[in-house]
This record gives C-alpha cells, structure tokens and sequence, in this order.
C-alpha cells in the first residue's frame, strides 16, 4: 500500500511540473481562443533568460525578472505579430504561433549556442529536505510544488474574483460590447498574451535546470503540454490541473508497476510470438512505453469524450 | 472543343516540361532533387485538401506518408524472399496509397469529429505517438536506422529496371502528373465543393442534409491515400525510410510548404513544394541559418500575404484577363516597393550571417563572404553597412509599399470597369 | 510578382553559392565530410568539421600525400535527414568525390554503406571509398560488412566490452542496474551487456535491467532513480546519450543517489555542458573514449604531436574529445602514400591490416572486417585538474582522471564478416 502511495506522491509532483508548464497556454486559450504552439518556446526563453541573470546576479533575481522579460517579449509578438493575423481567424494565429517557435529556437541558438548551458539548482536548495522510501527529496522538488501550486491558486482567485478577471471573461464572451463600456479590447488581450507567456517564462525558471537548458527543449516538451490541455478540455483551468496529475499519476504507476503484454498473453494462456515482426508488442512492459501512455489517453478521450474532462466549448 | 483544348494546355504543357528538365539539369544531384520536388508535389497537393480546401491543419500527416514508405520497404523485401505476390515496382505506389487509405481511413475516423483547433491536437498527438512507436517496435521499424531495401526487382516493361536514377524519375514524374490531375478533378466534383462548404460553414452543410463529419473523414481518407503515394515514391526514390518521415518535423515542412505556397489556390503547394524544397537543398550547405530564414519566411507570409505565393499571382490575375496592358502602371510603384524589400532583406541577411559567424564560428574558418565581399565581423564597418541597408531599405518600404498597393487598386478597379475579352 | 520572387531567391542564392564554390583547390585528394552542418544537432556536425579540417591541414603542411598533394574536406549538409545523405551522395558521385566519412548518426552510416554497395557494383570504374568515423552499430562489422567501409572508431560491443571489463576490476561494484534507450544502438548494448557480464564480471549482481523510450521524450527521471535506490545498486551502467543521458544523470545528483555512473557518452561537450561539474562529479560519472587529455600517456606522446595537441586547444579553445577523428585522417593519408594512387581500390587495399601507433600503443585495422582494434581508457569526471575541460573557450572546471586502460586483446571481439572483395 505505501508503495502505491509513494508512486501516486511522485505522480503529484511531476503533475505539478506539468501544470506549471500548461497554465499559461490554458490561461492564453480560454481568454482569447490562440492555441499559442510557441508556448514552449517561451518557457525556453524563461529557462535561458533564468540562466544568465543567475549568472550575473542570482537565482531569486531571475525568478522574478526572467518572467518579466518573457512577457514583454510575449506582448510585444502579440501586438506587432499576432495582432495583425488576428483578422484571418484561429487557423492563421495557431499557424503564426507555429513559425514563431521556429524562429525563438534559432535566435536561441544564435546567442546561446548549440550544446546546452549550465544552468543549475541553487546550491542553497540542493540539500534533501526529507527521505522517503530511501529516496531523497531536494528542497527545490518541494519549492517547485509549492510555485505551482502558488500559481494555481492565484490564477483561480484572479479570474473568479478580481474585476479584471471579469472584464476578461466578458471580452471573450462579447467583445462589442465590453468595448462600448470603455475598454481597450487589443489592449487587455495583449496583456493577457504577455501575461500567459510570463506564466510560461516562470516554468522555464523553474523547471530549467532540472529538465536541462538546450535549444531542443521547446520541440521535447511542447507536444506533452498540448496533450494535458486537450485531456483537461481547452481552456479549463481545473480541467488542466485534474490532467496534469492523472498524467503524472499513471505514468509513475505504470513504471513502478513494470507489467507486460506477455505477461498477459501468458496467464490468458495464449502462445506467443517470440521471432515474428509483431513480437515487440509482446515484449513491451509498461514502465517502456510509460510517456508515450499520455498520447494514448489523449486518443482515447477523444473517442469517448472529445471535448476533454472540463472543456465547455468545441473549437 | 477550343475550351476543351484550353482546360488541356495546363496538362500537356506540365507534362513537357517534366519530360524536357532531366535533359536541361543533368546531373544526379539535380535529378534527385527533381524526383523528390516530384513525390513532395503530391504530398502538398494532398495536404492542401486537407488545409486549403478542408479547413484541417494537421501536424501530423507525414504519419501516412512514413506508414506508407515502412509498408512499401518490407513489401519490396518480402518481394525477394518471395513471401508475398509480386507486384512491379511501378504500380508499387498504388500499394502505398492503399496503406495510406488504411491508415486514414482508421485514424481519419476518430480525429475528424472535431475541426479546427481540436482536430490539429489530436493529429500531432498521432504524430507523436506514432513516432515514438517507430522507436520501439524494433522489429517493424528498427528504430533509429530504419529499414532499407533495393529497388530493383528485375525487368519490367520496355527493359525498365528502375536501377538508374532517371528512370526513377519518370516513374515518379509520371505519378506526379497523375495524382496531381486526380486531385484537380476531385476538386471539381461536388464531392471538392462540398468540402469547401465544410471548410467555411459546416453549420450549414448539416442543414442541407450532409453530415459534416463524414465529409471530414472522406476528404482525410483521400489525402491520406495521396499521401501515402507520395510516401511510397519517397521509398522507392531514396530505398529507405527511417522515424523522420513520420515524425512531426516532416509534417511540419509540408505544412510550410503549402502554406507559403499558398492555401487557396491549387497551384500553390506545387509553387511552395518546389521553391522550398529547391532553396533548402541549396541553401543548406551555405548557411547555418537557413532554419531561421525559413520561419522568418513562414511568419511573413502568414502576416502580410495570406494567400501565399499563389495567391499574390491570383491577385492579378483579373487585371490580366481584362487586359494585359493594365499591369503596366504597376510596373514602376512595384519596382520601387521590390527594390526597398531587397535592400532590406540584403541588409538583414547580412547581419544575421555575421551574429552566426560570431556566435558558432569554427576555428578553421577564418573569413567570412557576405555576396563575394568578405566582410570582418569583429570590426564596426560591415555592421554599419548591413544596419544602414536594413534600416534604409525598411523606411523605403514603408514609403513606398502605398504606392504600390494604390497601383494595384487603380488597375483591379479599371480591370473591373472594362468587360471581359 | 511570382516571377520576380523566384529572381529574387536567386540573387541573394546564387552570390553565395559562387563564393562557396570559389575556394577549391587545383589538385587535391578529396573527402566528403556528410553531416549535419544545420538543424537542432548542427553543433556535433561543425566540431566534426573542425577537428577534421584541422588535422587534414596538419597532413598537408607536413607536405601532403602522394608526393605533395593537399587533402581537401568537402563538407556536405545532410541535415540529418536520411534523403539529404542520399542526395548528398549523388552529389558527390557528380563531383567525382572518391571518398567519404561520416559518423552522427547509425542510421546514415547504413545508407551510406547500402548506396556505395550498389553503386561501387554497378559502376566499379568509379567506386567510393567509405571512412566511418564514429557509427557505432555492430553489425557494420558483421553481417552487414563491406569492402568499401573502414570503421575508425570502436563499435557498441567493443565499448560494452571496455567497460565491463573495468567493472570487473572494480572492487565496489556488487549491485549493478542497467538503464538504456529503447531503440537499435539501446538494445544492442543491452545484449552485449547481458552476455559479457557473465564471464567478465561475475562478481556483479544485475539487479535491473531497465529501457526507456529515447530522444528526450523522458522528461522525469525521478520514477527509476527510486527504482534504482530501491534495488540497492551502487552502479548504474548505461548507453545513454544526449537528453536521455543529461536528465537521468541530474536527477540521480538531485535524489544524492549514491552510484557511480558507468557510461560511453559522458564526456562529449553537449554531456558535460549539460550534466554541469556538481552533478557530474557527485554521481562519478564515468565514460570509455581513445584518449583523455589527463592521461600520464598524453604528455608522453612524441614532441610534434603533444605540439599539435596544444595547438588545438590553443587554437579552437575546446578539448580534443575525439582523438579518432585524427586517426581517421593519418590512415586515410598514410593509405594514400602506400596505396601510392587515390584510386579507392588500392588505398581500401592498402587500408586493410595496416597498423599505426596510438596513444596507447599498436592500433590495427582489422583486414577480416575492416574494424579498428585498439586500446582504449576509462576515465571519471573530478575536479579541476591539470588540463580542464572546455569548449568554446569556456571552462567548465571539470577534468577526467584515468580509471585504467582497456587493452586491445580484451576488446578485440569475433567477427562473422564474410568479406566479398571485388
């Protein structure tokens, strides 16, 4: 039993890592519809950003301003780039968005380099904060939860309760006539854009040094991001939070529990294929095919539930 | 039966020039090169029923493609152990499109119940998945070293062997023309119009008594078999397929080549295959940068040309049917407009040569050529010349990209005066 | 307007292209260097590059090859792509190109050893000449071994066999855990693991035996380092490279596991760049390479290479991480002199069994598969001693410090070649 409960523990803490990750891009689609493919490449610029300000200064310092900076850089493209595409509908920005991750990963290796930077934990939160099963949790595993979980909360309160919360949701509801009653609809969609790419700049800070900084981070994550949003159902903040930990949860249980398809096929009492070309699918155990489980719940809620979890609205 | 011989001139002219190019550009690069623009038409034009006339934007397509070569390898192979009937190597590619249908048609099921944003999530989670699965079922995919096979199955019509590159080429140009006609027919049928329909209101669609799902999954079947031609004259072509031709990078170079090409038009994935894939072969021995310039390239497009290249062509395009001497104003106002752009993009290229050089330059290169000048990055002068052209040719263009849009919309509004003929 | 576009692509292409061009030489034996020059694996491709314009230019300043001809390097960008490198072959096939080398990439290797077969048969007035530098896969050497292809570096099994035979030697190790990537280069270190830890290392355990899906599609590794600790291993012996090698190893340092790291690919600059010196030097990261540069037998090697040695870290600011990159280019020379032509069928003939000393002693070029033999050294990353490892003239205050040498009888494994000479 405590087994269970250590992989379903691990499983809440990379979840975590991963709703981080999709906050901002669920944040971004639910406010103006952009499904923002170059969200990753945001979180790279975070991590790089990160890297070099704690090279000059020190990691606190580059919490706070490496997210500043990316959202600057996020509402700049959205201003001088996405804005203009806007008029040609959501097919065009998804596009847009598409060629602009392209573009940040070669700017990125331009100035950084090819081969990955040595951007590490602070030493200060390296030591083990507590050991379970042997295992030594760091300070900076908890201190990531904790961020997540920070941003969880502030995101929920700020959107249910502030009144920029509400004007946002009214702008996407019935742009007209939130603009009647005064308000700068480009505006507050380009803030949300910088916001939501801000968000993305606070997981590449965060989440940098532990999944390594290096150009081809962004291609390596970016698919996994957009499976939790479309499992959570576009655009729901809870919906995003529930699929990032059922992901995080099976794909521990499926590597702590290593169970094979051969296995199977023998307590059924079936023969098996040991020499054919299909023999790799008796071969396959659980804990090999573990991240690509996520993809396969993604299709499979498809078939069953295709507007995800949580999703209201079809695109 | 003038019409009929003027819907035919397109054809025939398209067929010459495919069987004239291999005598012009007669080495094996060049006619590698052209081979692979050839099968990339096909898969473009397949894509474009799926983007341009079905309003699907996958990132996940090249899975038909890449299924379809795997398929035709171990065909080719069991071919030789003699496992399977035999089939010749030309009608090889019907066999890919087949797999392709298979494939489409199973995947096409699930993924085509949604449109639009949802639709183009569930294609890259396939492409990623199948990706991965390339990966790990060694024994089908043999992971990263993919799988191999000789073309050459023996005699086949007319002492055919498929052994020496140009006669590969025919066979692939012949495909080509095929498909590429199959497909222009298609879009004539009300099968193409109402897909388009899809495309702009399926709401609508539903009135009229169509189920704008099954019209979805009909029109991603029929790419995917187009897809999986193009995917089994890749494997013919290179005799081998390995995980890149289904991984998410090849889906996303046709969706740039048939974006940049141009969406709305039939001919603009063969405008955009054929520039694109012509510039990559040659521009990447050239420069480190050419990835950038490509997604510069995309994003431009996508902000100021929409309709891609094809579709700046089909903006004349009236003014030319009303009468051809009408373009002549707009020759000045667009010269003026190209010469600015030009100097702009020298100025940009430029610097972004010198970042590159200063940034990852090898120790055994010591100088860099910038348009057979060479030019010193470590010194202020050519970054002050290549800052002044950028800077020069963006005000120009500023200052005279007025001039050329109101040159056209004089002549389109003169065009529009006059009646036909 | 389309038209014009179509000029404009060849006005900023064609000055380019011409200049690139313009640089060749007169008479020069040449080599084909395929690699991937752009894209996201750019970097190793252009090091590539470097070392072996380098060492191509320290052959001709001696005086070149066939009594004063200069090798010249044709880099050729296959992107990484499969139907690049074919491409890139008929290229070279229309410039008369008669020998190439290659090495990113297994998968490549095989094209490239597949298309010379076919096209050396077809055409043996105009065969090519194949120098694979660094594509590891076995079976180049066995079953699928060629005439027209020499192996310079050592293959997977050589390399499982180097440093299985020092976790023999090594006394702390009793529980051992094996974690590699799930695709062809993983599994057949898996195998040769499997089968060389019986007889060489009978004294470790194998308590896990894991495989991951590759490329960077495991973003946490914090699921199997509690498998590991669980198990009770004091060392990991793994395959793995690139991300797959990066993540594994930093989450082993963040959990303060305590093992030693067993690997092949620690020490290329993108692993050390990657992995940093804290979490490098906590897990005892360890690899198997030709040469390091803190070696005692580096400053014993002859004045004019010891010279040429520090010429190349003065010169490119980065270690010398692939010494057999070198080799490649002193065979391919010294073949050509014996060979006494550049007709590929003599300098291959010439090629077989020919000997060249080492670093580290007598290395032979193994005339039955055309598989170098050699010695080769496992080392583990320490603090920053003697020469430090860079890259770019960064400094990344690490170095590797000599565990014990390999010799070649214990790498020296049997080959099933049947080698068809034409």
């Amino acid at each position: 039993m405590e087994s269970i409960i250590f992989a379903v523990f691990n499983g809440v803490l990379y979840g975590m890592l991963l709703f981080l990750l999709a906050s901002g891009l669920t944040l971004i689609f639910s406010m103006m519809g952009v499904l923002n493919f170059a969200h990753a490449s945001f979180f790279m610029l975070g991590a790089y950003f990160a890297y070099q300000i704690s090279e000059g200064l020190n990691f606190w310092a580059a919490l706070f301003i490496a997210p500043v900076i990316v959202g600057l850089v996020g509402a700049g493209i959205e201003r001088w780039g996405l804005r203009p595409v806007h008029r040609y509908g959501h097919v065009a920005e998804l596009l847009f968005t598409f060629g602009v991750a392209y573009v940040i990963e070669e700017l990125v290796q331009m100035i950084w380099g090819r081969v990955p930077v040595p951007y590490e934990i602070p030493e200060l939160m390296s030591g083990a904060l507590f050991t379970w099963q042997g295992f030594d949790y760091s300070i900076y595993r908890v201190f990531m939860l904790v961020v997540s979980v920070a941003i969880f909360v502030a995101l929920f309160a700020l959107l249910t309760y502030t009144r920029i919360g509400l004007i946002i949701r009214a702008a996407v509801s019935d742009p007209v006539h939130v603009a009647t009653l005064g308000h700068d609809i480009p505006r507050i969609f380009m803030w949300t854009f910088g916001f939501g790419c801000a968000l993305a700049g606070v997981a590449g800070v965060v989440g940098g040094n532990v999944l390594g900084t290096e150009p081809a981070m962004a291609i390596q994550l970016g698919p996994i991001v957009f499976v939790v949003i479309v499992i959570g159902g576009l655009g729901s903040l809870g919906g995003a939070l529930v699929a990032a930990l059922l992901i995080g949860i099976v794909t521990r249980l499926a590597i702590f529990y290593d169970y094979g398809l051969g296995s199977l096929f023998l307590s059924l009492g079936l023969e098996i294929d040991t020499a054919g070309l299909l023999r790799d699918f008796t071969r396959i155990t659980t804990a090999q095919v573990a991240p690509v489980l996520p993809y396969l719940m993604l299709v499979l809620m498809l078939i069953f539930k295709p507007r995800g979890l949580f999703g209201t609205r079809d695109v | 039966m003038n019409t009929l011989l003027g819907r035919l001139t397109p054809w025939i002219a398209g067929a010459a020039v495919l069987i004239a190019l291999p005598h012009v550009f007669t080495s094996g690069f060049a006619l590698t090169l052209m081979s692979q623009i050839g099968l990339l038409i096909v898969f473009a034009l397949a894509y474009n029923m799926l983007l341009g006339q079905g309003g699907m934007l996958s990132f996940g397509h090249a899975v038909y493609f890449g299924l379809a070569g795997y398929f035709t390898i171990h065909y080719l192979n069991f071919i030789y152990e003699e496992q399977v009937p035999y089939i010749p190597v030309t009608l090889i590619p019907l066999l890919g499109g087949l797999v392709g249908l298979f494939f489409g048609i199973l995947i096409g099921y699930v993924s085509t119940r949604r449109a639009g944003t949802t639709f183009a999530m569930i294609s890259l989670g396939f492409g990623e998945m199948v990706t991965a699965l390339t990966l790990v079922l060694v024994a089908i995919f043999n992971g990263e070293d993919g799988i191999q096979t000789d073309r050459v199955l023996g005699e086949e019509l007319f002492g055919i062997t498929y052994g020496p590159n140009i006669e590969v080429y025919y066979l692939i140009a012949g495909w080509c023309l095929v498909c590429t006609l199959a497909m222009f027919l298609l879009t004539r049928t009300p099968f193409g119009r109402i897909s388009n329909a899809v495309r702009d209101n399926p709401e609508r669609v539903e009135f009229i008594g169509y189920s704008s799902q099954r019209i979805r999954w009909l029109a991603f079947s029929l790419s995917s078999f187009f897809a999986g031609i193009a995917g089994a004259l890749h494997a013919v072509n290179i005799e081998h397929v390995g995980f890149e031709q289904v991984s998410v990078i090849q889906s996303g170079l046709v969706l740039f080549m048939v974006y940049i090409g141009g969406t709305a038009s039939f001919v603009g994935p063969i405008i955009g295959a054929t520039l694109l894939y012509f510039l990559q072969s040659t521009l990447t021995g050239v420069t480190e940068a050419w990835v950038l310039y490509l997604g510069v390239l995309f994003v431009g497009v996508i902000m100021f040309f929409p309709g891609g290249l094809a579709g700046l062509i089909s903006m004349h395009q009236p003014i030319w049917r009303a009468r051809a001497r009408l373009l002549a104003p707009l020759l000045v106002p667009y010269s003026r407009f190209l010469a600015a752009l030009i100097v702009c993009v020298l100025g940009c290229i430029g610097l972004i040569e010198m970042l590159y050089f200063r940034s990852s330059r090898l120790s055994t290169e010591t100088e860099l050529v910038i348009y057979g000048v060479e030019s010193d990055p470590f010194s202020a002068g050519p970054w002050l010349i290549f800052a002044a052209a950028a800077a020069l040719g963006a005000f120009a263009i500023r200052k005279t990209y007025p001039g050329a849009v109101s040159a056209w919309n004089t002549a389109i509004a003169d065009a529009r005066a006059r009646p036909l003929g | 307007m389309a038209v014009l576009k179509w000029v404009r692509a060849f006005g900023i292409t064609l000055p380019i292209v011409l200049a690139a061009f313009s640089a060749r030489g007169a008479d020069t034996v040449k080599l084909g260097l395929i690699e991937p020059f752009s894209g996201p694996i750019a970097a190793v491709g252009r090091d590539t590059l470097e070392i072996f314009e380098f060492f191509a230019n320290e052959v001709n300043q001696r005086g070149g090859v066939l009594g004063g001809r200069h090798i010249e390097i044709v880099p050729l960008d296959n992107a990484m792509n499969a139907e690049k490198t074919t491409q890139q072959l008929r290229k070279v096939i229309d410039d008369d190109i008669r020998f190439v080398s290659q090495g990113v990439g297994s998968n490549h290797a095989l094209n490239i050893i597949k298309f010379l077969t076919r096209h050396n048969r077809r055409n043996p007035d105009q065969a090519i000449l194949y120098l694979n530098h660094s594509a590891v896969t076995t079976s180049f050497t066995n079953e699928l071994c060629s005439f027209w292809h020499f192996r310079f570096d050592a293959n997977v099994d050589m390399k499982v066999a180097a440093l299985v035979t020092q976790i023999g030697r090594d006394p702390s190790v009793s529980k051992l855990y094996m974690l590699n990537q799930n695709y062809a280069y993983g599994q057949a270190f898996q195998a040769a693991a499997q089968r060389l830890l019986a007889e060489r290392a009978p004294e470790a355990e194998l308590v896990g035996d894991e495989l991951i899906v590759p490329f960077g599609k495991v973003l946490d590794f914090t699921p199997y380092i509690a498998k590991i600790k669980a198990s009770g291993a004091d060392t990991v012996l793994t395959g793995n490279w690139g991300p797959d090698l990066v993540r594994f190893v930093k989450a082993a340092a963040e959990a303060n596991l305590d093992v030693a790291f067993y690997t092949i690919y620690a020490g290329i600059p993108s692993s050390v760049a990657g992995i940093g010196a804290k979490d490098g030097i906590a897990t005892q990261l360890k690899q198997v390479t030709e040469m390091h540069e803190n070696d005692a037998l580096y400053d014993q090697q002859p004045a004019g290479l010891l010279d040429t040695y520090e010429r190349w870290r003065q010169q490119t600011g980065k270690s010398l991480y692939s010494e057999r990159m070198r080799w490649t280019i002193e065979y391919f020379a010294a073949a050509l002199d014996k060979a006494g032509s550049d007709d590929p069928a003599l300098v291959a003939a010439a090629m077989e069994g020919m000997e060249m000393e080492g670093p580290a002693g007598l290395m032979a070029m193994r005339a039955a598969d055309h598989q170098i033999i050699f010695p080769m050294v496992i080392s583990t990353m320490t603090e920053d001693v003697g020469r430090p490892f860079i890259y770019d003239g960064e400094d990344y205050g690490v170095a590797f410090a000599t565990d014990g040498w390999i010799m070649s009888d214990a790498i020296e494994l049997p080959t099933t070649c049947e080698m068809k000479r034409p």
